[in-house]
Formats: C-alpha cells, structure tokens, sequence
C-alpha cells in the first residue's frame, strides 16, 4: 500500500510528556508520597521501551513516554506485585485503555485506590505491530486500538500530564473487523476460529501479559483434576481459548496485549472485543468504565437479557 | 485403597421390573476399587440395611453405593445404617436407578446398561469421597416477628408463651394489621376488634415480647441460629416511656382535616394522632408532614398540653441491634390498586369500574369500615359521596383476581366469603335495601363456609348474578352497573347507590426489597415463597426463617393463624437445641490458590464468603483470601462455578469427584 501517512504528533508532545512525567516523579519521591513509581524507560535498541520501577527520586530522568510505550503497566501491579511491589503506595503511568484495567482490578479487589498513585497520560496512541522501533507514529504506523479509542484522555487519574493535539478521524478498522466476523454463520465462525487456535503453541504468553490473569494457579496448570489438556493439540487449544474468552469476558480492558505477545500471531483481541460486543448488548455493560462492586457475570438483575436460555 | 461396597435395590419390582438387577450387581462387583456387591429386594427394610452393615464389618468396606431410589428419599436412611456400621456417614452415596433410569424407560436392556453406568460414576465419586464431620453452630434463643397483624402476634405469643423472648417489629403506629380494620368476621360474625383487641393487648404487654412500633427492619445479618437484626425505630416524636396516652395532645391539635388512613380516608385525623381508638401501643405519633411547628416552626401545642412532657420534636430516628436465632416474616398483603395501572407494574387497572373516579365505587376494605361500629361513619353504611344509606348495592368479586389477561392470575380466595358477609351485614343494617353480587364462582371450601355463603343467598335476600360487568358509569346520583347475566343469558343493567369492588389481594408493595434483605424467595407476585408447596409450608428456603400469613399468599384468618401457630412450632424446634447441626456440604477455600478476587463473594446467594487475612509471623499482612463461613453457607456451589482458577469448592462435589465422574461415563 502506497500511501502518504501523516505524522501524528511532534516530538514536542511526547518531549512534554516525558518532562512531566519526570516532575512528577521527582516531587513524588522525594517528598514520600509514594515508595516508587512503574513507568517506561528507553530500550537498547533507539525507539524501543522497557517497563521499569523507579525508586529513587534521582533516576527520574530514566523514565519516558514515547510511541513505543505499548505495554499495560497495570501488570506490575498485580501478578509480579510479591516482587516488584515494594511496600506503601505506588505510583504508575497509565494511558487510557491502562485505566481500564486499573478500574477493573479495584472493582476485583486486587488494588486499593488510597494505594495507587495513578499519573494518565492524554495519549495520541501508541504504534502497532509491525510499525519498526525508528519510526514515527503516523497514521500508517499507529495501533489498530488506537484508531477507535474513546479515552484518550484518561479519567479518574491524580494527574494527568499531556495534551492531546487535534488527531485526524481514522477509517475503523476494528469495527470492520469485528463487522465481517459477526456477518459468518455460526459454522464459518466456528471454522475461523478453529484453524486460528489450532496454530496456538500454547506458550501462554497471552495469559502472563494480562493483567487480569492474576491467578495464583491458573485453570489450566491444575492437575488433580486436570482442567484442559496442557499440550498444544486442537481439542485442548479450543477449551483454552474459550476458557480465556469466559473468564476475560466482562473483565477484558482491550489493552491487546494478549495479541502483541503472541508469537502465532492470534486474533486474541477480535475475540475479546466480540465477547465485550456481547456483554453490551446483553447487559448494556461495558468493562473498565469505572471500578465496579459487580461485573456483568457475577450478578444477577431481574430485567437481565435472558433469551439465550434456550 | 478403596473398598466399596455396592447394593442394588430391586424396589419391589420398581427397578427389577425394568433393570436387570443381578446383571448390574454382577457388573458392579468387578469394577476396580468394589470389594463387594450385591442385589436385594428392599434395601430400606430392617434386612436390607442389615445386610449393608453386615457386609461393611465381613469386607471392610470403605465407601457404599446403594443403587435404588432418589437421594431425597432414603439418602438419610443410607448414611445412618452406614454410621451404625461404624463408616463415616457421607462415604455412603446413593445411584438413582429408579426415577431416573427404571421409571423413564422401557428396553430392559437399554435401562440395565445405563442402571450399570449410574453405579459406575457413583462409584467413582465415592472412592474420592472425604470423610466429612457434621458442622456445629450455637443457636440464640431468641425469636424476631416481621409484622403485627393477626399472624406476626400469634406468632410472638406462641413464642413468648413457651418461655423465649421475641422482638416483634410493625411498620405502622399500631400492631393490629388489617384485621384490625374489619367490622366482623366470617364465618361466624364475630366482631373482629372484640376478638383482636385483647391480643394486641397481651402481646404488648407480654414480658417476653419487646414490641417495636412504628419501626422497620434496616438489615439483617448472619444466619440461622445466629441472625443480627439492625430495626430503624421512626422518629415519633413523642416519649413511648413518658407517654401515658391520655390523647390531650389531640385534642389540642389544630390540624384536625387530615384523612385517616386507617379508616381509608373516610374519617379525620389531627397531625398528632393514633390510627384509631384501640391502638396499641397507644402512644401517638406526629405526622411530620401535616404537624405546623414542622411545617412553620409554630404551633407546639400538644406539647403545652402534655402533662408528663412527652412530646419531643427533635426525636431523630434509632438503629438498634438485637440478636435472634430464628425469624418468622408476617407482613401481610395489600389490596390491589384499581384505578390505575400501578407504575412499573405488570399488572394492569380498573379504570374501567371507575374506582378513584366515581366516589361511590368503594373497595372492600372500605366497606368493612364503614360497617364497623367503630369506623368513620358509627357502624352505619352511608356513601362517601352525600352520606346517604344506599338502597342498592352491588358488589362485585373477582376484580383484578383470576384475570389473567390483567397480570393477576391466582384466586384470591377471602373474596367469595367476605362479600357474602358483606350482603348480611348490609342487609341487617338496611332492612330494605337490596344487595346484589355479580360473580365467576362461588368458591366456600373451608369449615362451615359453604353454609354460610348459602344462608346469604337462601336467608339474607342476596341477589347473587354470575356474570361480570363490563362498564360502570356515574348517571346522575346513580352508578349504573352494566353486565351480563351468564346463567340466563341477558344482559343486565342496575341502577346502584354504591358499588363495592372485592379487589385483589397482593403482597405488600415493598415485600420484594425486604425478601432481599432476609435473603429469603419470593414469586412472581412477591408473594414469599415457602421452602415446598405440601411438605414445608411455613418454612423459606432460607434456614431460620419462617412465613405466617397473608404474605406467602391470600389468606383468612383461621389460616393465618394455623400458619403463625405452625411457624412457631418450628422456631421453638429449633430453640429445643442448644447446638444446631448441619450437613457439612459447604464450600472450602483453598487459601494457598486463592487470590481474593471475591469473584465468589459477589455471586454467594447466602452471604457465606468472607474476606480473611493471611499474615506472617510479624503480623504483616500477606494476603487477603475468601473464606467461607461453614454456619452461613448453603452448599449451592455456586461459588465453585464461578471462581476462575478453581480455588473453592464444595465438599462431596469437589471437582475431582465431579470429574472423575465425568470421566467414567
Ligand atoms: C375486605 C376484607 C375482609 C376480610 N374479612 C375477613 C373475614 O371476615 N374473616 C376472615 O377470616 N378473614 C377476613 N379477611 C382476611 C384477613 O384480613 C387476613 O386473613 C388477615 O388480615 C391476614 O393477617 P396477616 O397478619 O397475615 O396480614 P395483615 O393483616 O396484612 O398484617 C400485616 C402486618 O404487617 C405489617 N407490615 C407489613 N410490612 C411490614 C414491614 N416491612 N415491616 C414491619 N411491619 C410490616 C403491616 O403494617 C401489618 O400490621 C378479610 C380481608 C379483607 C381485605
Ligand atoms: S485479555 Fe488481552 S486485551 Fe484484554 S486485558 Fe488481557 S491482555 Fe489486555
Ligand atoms: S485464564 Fe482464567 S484461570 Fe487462567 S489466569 Fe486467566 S483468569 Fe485465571
Ligand atoms: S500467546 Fe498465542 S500461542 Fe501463546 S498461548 Fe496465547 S494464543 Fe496461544
Ligand atoms: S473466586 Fe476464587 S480466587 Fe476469587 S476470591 Fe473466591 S475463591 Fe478466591
Ligand atoms: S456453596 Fe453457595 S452458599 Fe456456599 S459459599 Fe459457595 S456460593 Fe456461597
């Protein structure tokens, strides 16, 4: 595809972004407020980030906020917490779709909000797969998330640092995508998915990069009694997958991490937009909005769609 | 190892008829992990549990299959034979073969291999069983009463009278419910203040009976045995311990226009008032919407005239917390609003009788009031419209009961009696008057009701009409009755001076949101539901609590009484305990996997999931895990299939047994 793709922001954005997330940083540790803070710092590679925890108010100038910043640090908070999550609050940068997670992690009791020091970020979007670590966020190279976000600027943050410059509209991709998979019969549908799923390597890289797989033990490594079939085989790859889908349903806060980590370059994000298309539709929910004390599953309401029962 | 032992019950021919018994015992004995098996004719006779534990000492059986009848038959018979062997009573399982194999099929063949395969899953199941212990909890002897009406006091008497305290909670100024609203009962006319007076006497004045008025339940914790009851005690602005009753107050009360309630807005009432002359408690209550120090800061002269200074205008409402074990719901009904179609109600109005609209069309209730000698009107039956005696009146029965086309399928089953008491007490009261009653049926079951309904029609001059009417309409001073006369096939019209309705009888209008905070089922009517239509009638699902009255469904009052006095036979049953025990089906959590997502929390219907912390040896809190409160929790599993990794589960139906079944089959 030939096409002049315009630059979304210049470097000023993301340069302002950066210092104040650094002046942030700087005030919070050295005046205590928090015991770290989870943010990005550049990769070895130019152009690329690393997730990072700062504790030292002195190192704030490791941190910064570049179109590569795709990852979901609300991971950290989580299913590394007994490692990395020192002891008194934490600050975290967060972007809008991270503030659905952050949102659906207090509403599941992992997180205490007195606990959190929540730094959004107005972001413009970050770049997709596929986009090399040299270039610049256009819009050729920006994530397909990116192009139908609805929280760029974050809510409910303590601060939030960066302006949003004036973004061109984006042709939707992901609506399209999901338009052409609810327009297959259910046969076609089933057959889509299953010669997707049986490329899965099971390497459960999607799983570790969720931040709402905060297992202890996941459903699929007990054994007494075993839930699925651990090797990477049809009839195992499909009860994972859906078993991903039902318990990420309702809770599933469209970072599409899952799909970055994937190395078999599964449509895991399709899948979880459709499951998030269902929940709307049934129970005109929608995940992440706000932290809420019952999901879609978890409760039950008289007026509740109930014509799947069939 | 396991041992297992399995036993194939012929039930008489119920199972042998269909299922090859032998054949399946034969089948059962070599599967691995069975150490012994047999057929028999009546597992559940003397022999036949002699023969289970004769065989558990001759080959040390470790677990038992019967294979026989359902579980909710003779489970418990199983497991106590088990545990008079000396075996752990929840290592004896039960294979149904009957309903749900021998009784639903016809090839002997067929039923065999499926009888064979629901005594190889079982058997699965069993050999992972656990031994479990029976769960012990203490019980407060203690009783909480929702509702003065006639069932919550006969309920709190009955109680109290057996020596345990009981908190009796009514919503309203007074106790009394809507009996106490009635001018005289069927079947045997007595009058109903005579006979109800004296109870809410006694129930106030009960040593063992603290009675809250005016007061409603705010929440409710805990479970059976163990409940803790936070009741809202309304503002009343007047001191219940100073007040004597005297009723200076309302005497000296300006506001005197306001329409009683009680009297359903026939009669006046000042802003400080009791509902009516015998209330009990009879201490008065400020109505702060209508008193004008409320509404203008002047005013104040009950308190001027309050001898013992009763009166208390900065009275705040009052929380407290009371302990019981045992709680007996008796709120009542309502009657069906026909004028209009009640907001967010599936049931639809009446507009078309003209009720709300066209004065003289009053309802039932109404009339009991205007009956009563001591009512608005002295006992005599005026119309509300220019306080005239009516000379004809037509009742109708059957508003918005049985009518399903307007949301209300049930009969509501007091109406038949009531207006058939209505004509003789009209007629006793307006020699010349002429009562007619359009009707569906005329349904009398009960104890010298029929009688009674026919000494209306044979002794008491009604003109009884089956048929319904189909527009009422106001003509002059005239209601005009339009309907049809069925059994002759015309249509007819009258002429009436009042028109009386005998409309539905509903639940209470909150009777949902107080089921959710009892925790307790209620129908599509909110109507509460009993635990089993025939065999627990007075029990809810719900252990600890218990139903009397019109709140379960439409009620008389020999009815509701038998119910009261039923509910509280069941709550001195359990107060006969110092300890309850239970089956120790409950849910376990597995703090080692357990995150504390409280996914389990949010779905448990029985509150039973707790928040627990785990701390190391400093005291520092590691993590926070579930834990489930074996005294609460009702082994529903629900929180098994919900939890995402698995780390809860129900004892006797953990996933391994569960699986390992599945697996078998
Ligand atoms: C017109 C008419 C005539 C009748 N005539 C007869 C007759 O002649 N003979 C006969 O046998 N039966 C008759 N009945 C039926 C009789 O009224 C009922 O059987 C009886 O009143 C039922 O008693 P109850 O205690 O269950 O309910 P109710 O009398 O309704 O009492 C319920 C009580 O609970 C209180 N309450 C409700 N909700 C709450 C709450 N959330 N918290 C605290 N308190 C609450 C209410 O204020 C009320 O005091 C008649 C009924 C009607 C409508
Ligand atoms: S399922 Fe994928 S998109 Fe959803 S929250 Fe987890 S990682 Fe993000
Ligand atoms: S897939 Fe399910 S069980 Fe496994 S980690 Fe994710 S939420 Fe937990
Ligand atoms: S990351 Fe991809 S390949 Fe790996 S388990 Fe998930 S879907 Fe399968
Ligand atoms: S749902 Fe499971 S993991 Fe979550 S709190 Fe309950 S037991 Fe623990
Ligand atoms: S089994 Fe049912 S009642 Fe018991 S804890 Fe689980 S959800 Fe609650």
């Amino acid at each position: 595809m030939q096409q002049n793709h315009t630059q979304l922001a210049d470097d000023s954005y993301f340069a302002a972004v950066t210092n104040a997330i650094r002046t942030e940083t700087t005030k919070l540790l050295s005046e205590g407020t928090v015991a770290a803070v989870i943010g990005y710092q550049a990769g070895t590679r130019a152009g690329t980030v690393i997730p990072t925890i700062i504790t030292d108010a002195a190192k704030a100038g490791d941190l910064v906020f570049s179109p590569g910043c795709v990852n979901n640090l609300a991971l950290y908070l989580t299913k590394a917490k007994k490692e990395v999550r020192p002891a008194g609050k934490v600050a975290i940068i967060a972007k809008g779709c991270d503030m659905r997670a952050l949102a659906g992690l207090l509403g599941e009791s992992q997180l205490k909000r007195e606990e959190l020091h929540i730094i959004g970020v107005a972001c413009v979007g970050v770049k997709g797969a596929g986009a090399g670590s040299g270039e610049a966020l256009t819009t050729g190279t920006i994530a397909r998330k990116c192009r139908e976000c609805t929280v760029r600027a974050p809510e409910g943050a303590d601060v939030v640092v960066g302006a949003v410059p004036p973004l061109p509209e984006f042709s939707p991709v992901e609506a399209e995508e999901l338009a052409r998979l609810e327009a297959m019969t259910p046969a076609e549908r089933w057959a889509f998915w299953k010669g997707h799923f049986s490329r899965c390597i099971r390497c459960m890289a999607c799983r570790q990069v969720c931040p709402f797989c905060y297992c202890e033990q996941c459903l699929c490594d007990r054994n007494r009694p075993q839930a699925l079939e651990t090797t990477p085989r049809p009839a195992g790859n499909m009860a994972w997958h859906i078993v991903r889908a039902m318990h990420l349903a309702g809770r599933c806060a469209g970072c599409t991490e899952c799909e970055r980590a994937c190395p078999m370059d599964i449509p895991l994000n399709l899948l979880n937009r459709k499951m998030a298309r269902e929940l709307k539709t049934l129970y005109d929910f929608e995940a992440g909005l706000v932290p809420v004390e019952k999901g879609p599953l978890t409760e039950y309401r008289e007026e509740d769609d109930q014509s799947f029962i069939k | 190892m396991s041992r297992i032992g399995v036993f194939v019950c012929h039930c008489g021919e119920n199972i042998s008829r269909t299922v090859d018994v032998e054949r399946v015992a034969a089948y059962a004995a070599q599967l691995p992990g069975v150490a012994y098996a047999t057929d028999y004719k009546y597992m559940c006779s003397d022999p036949g549990q002699n023969l289970l534990k004769k065989a558990v000492a001759e080959h040390q059986l470790t677990g038992i299959v019967v294979a026989a009848c359902s579980p909710r038959m003779h489970e418990k018979t199983f497991r106590k034979a088990a545990q008079a062997a000396g075996l752990n009573p929840f290592m004896c399982d039960m294979a149904n073969i009957r309903e749900h194999c021998s009784w639903v099929h016809e090839n002997r063949d067929e039923a065999t291999a499926k009888a064979s395969d629901i005594v190889r899953l079982m058997v699965e199941r069993v050999k992972r069983g656990k031994v479990l212990e029976p769960i012990t909890v203490p019980v407060t002897k203690r009783s909480l009463v929702i509702g003065g009406g006639i069932a919550g006091i006969q309920a709190a008497l009955d109680i109290a009278d057996a020596g345990h305290q009981v908190v009796l909670v009514e919503r309203e100024p007074s106790i009394g419910g809507h009996m106490a609203q009635l001018s005289e009962t069927f079947p045997t006319l007595d009058c109903s203040q005579c006979i109800m007076t004296p109870k809410m006497v006694d129930a106030a004045n009960h040593p063992n009976i603290t009675l809250y008025s005016w007061s409603e339940i705010e929440s409710i914790d805990g479970y059976i045995g163990n409940f803790s009851v936070t009741i809202r005690r309304k503002a009343r602005s007047v001191d219940e311990d100073k007040c004597t009753g005297c009723g200076v107050c309302m005497a000296k009360c300006p506001q005197k226009k306001i329409p009683n309630v009680f009297d359903r807005n026939l009669g006046l009432r000042t802003a400080i008032y009791v509902p009516f002359p015998q209330a009990v408690p009879n201490t008065p209550v400020i109505d702060r919407e209508h008193c004008l120090k409320f509404k203008t800061g002047k005013c104040g002269l009950c308190a001027k005239a309050c001898g013992p200074q009763a009166i208390d205008f900065e009275q705040q409402d009052q929380l407290v917390t009371e302990p019981v074990g045992a709680i007996v719901v008796a709120t009542g009904f309502d009657l069906y609003s026909i004028d209009r179609k009640p907001e967010g109600s599936s049931i639809e109005g009446y507009g078309e009788f003209g009720y709300g609209t066209i004065p003289d069309v009053i309802d039932g209730l109404t009339f009991e009031r205007l009956a009563s000698a001591s009512g608005p009107t002295g006992g005599k039956i005026l119309r509300p419209s220019d306080g005239k005696e009516p000379k004809q009146v037509v009742f109708i029965q059957c508003v918005g009961s049985r009518a399903r086309e307007k949301g209300i399928s049930y009969c509501s089953k007091i109406c038949c009696m009531y207006t058939a008491k209505h004509t003789m007490l009209y007629h006793h009261k307006v020699h010349d008057g002429r009562a007619y009653v359009f009707y569906m049926d005329a349904r009398t079951p009960g104890k010298c009701y029929d009688e009674f309904w026919r000494r209306a029609v044979e002794e008491e001059e009604a003109v009884y009409i089956r048929g319904m009417v189909s527009r009422l309409y106001q003509r002059g001073d005239k209601v005009v009755v339009m309907g049809s006369d069925t059994l002759v096939g015309v249509q007819v019209e009258i002429e009436a001076d009042l028109v009386v309705l005998a409309t539905a009888v509903q639940a209470q209008p909150n009777a949902d949101s107080l089921a959710q905070k009892l925790g307790i089922s209620y129908d599509k009517y909110n109507f509460y539901s009993e635990a089993h239509a025939k065999l627990r009638p007075v029990e809810c699902a719900t252990a600890g609590i218990y139903l009397a009255g019109a709140c379960q469904g439409p009620k008389d009052i020999p009815d509701t009484v038998s119910q009261a006095s039923a509910a509280a036979a069941k709550v001195m049953t359990l107060f006969a305990k110092d300890q309850l025990e239970r089956e120790p089906i409950v849910a376990r959590v597995n703090e080692r996997n357990c995150v504390g997502c409280f996914a389990c929390r949010k779905v448990c219907p029985y509150g039973a999931i707790e928040e627990k912390e785990i701390r190391d040896r400093q005291g520092n809190l590691i993590r926070t895990v579930a834990h489930v409160n074996p005294g609460v929790c009702g082994g529903c599993g629900t929180c098994q299939a919900t939890c995402p990794s698995k780390s809860v589960e129900l004892d006797g139906y953990t996933d391994e047994q569960i699986v390992a079944m599945i697996e078998a089959l």
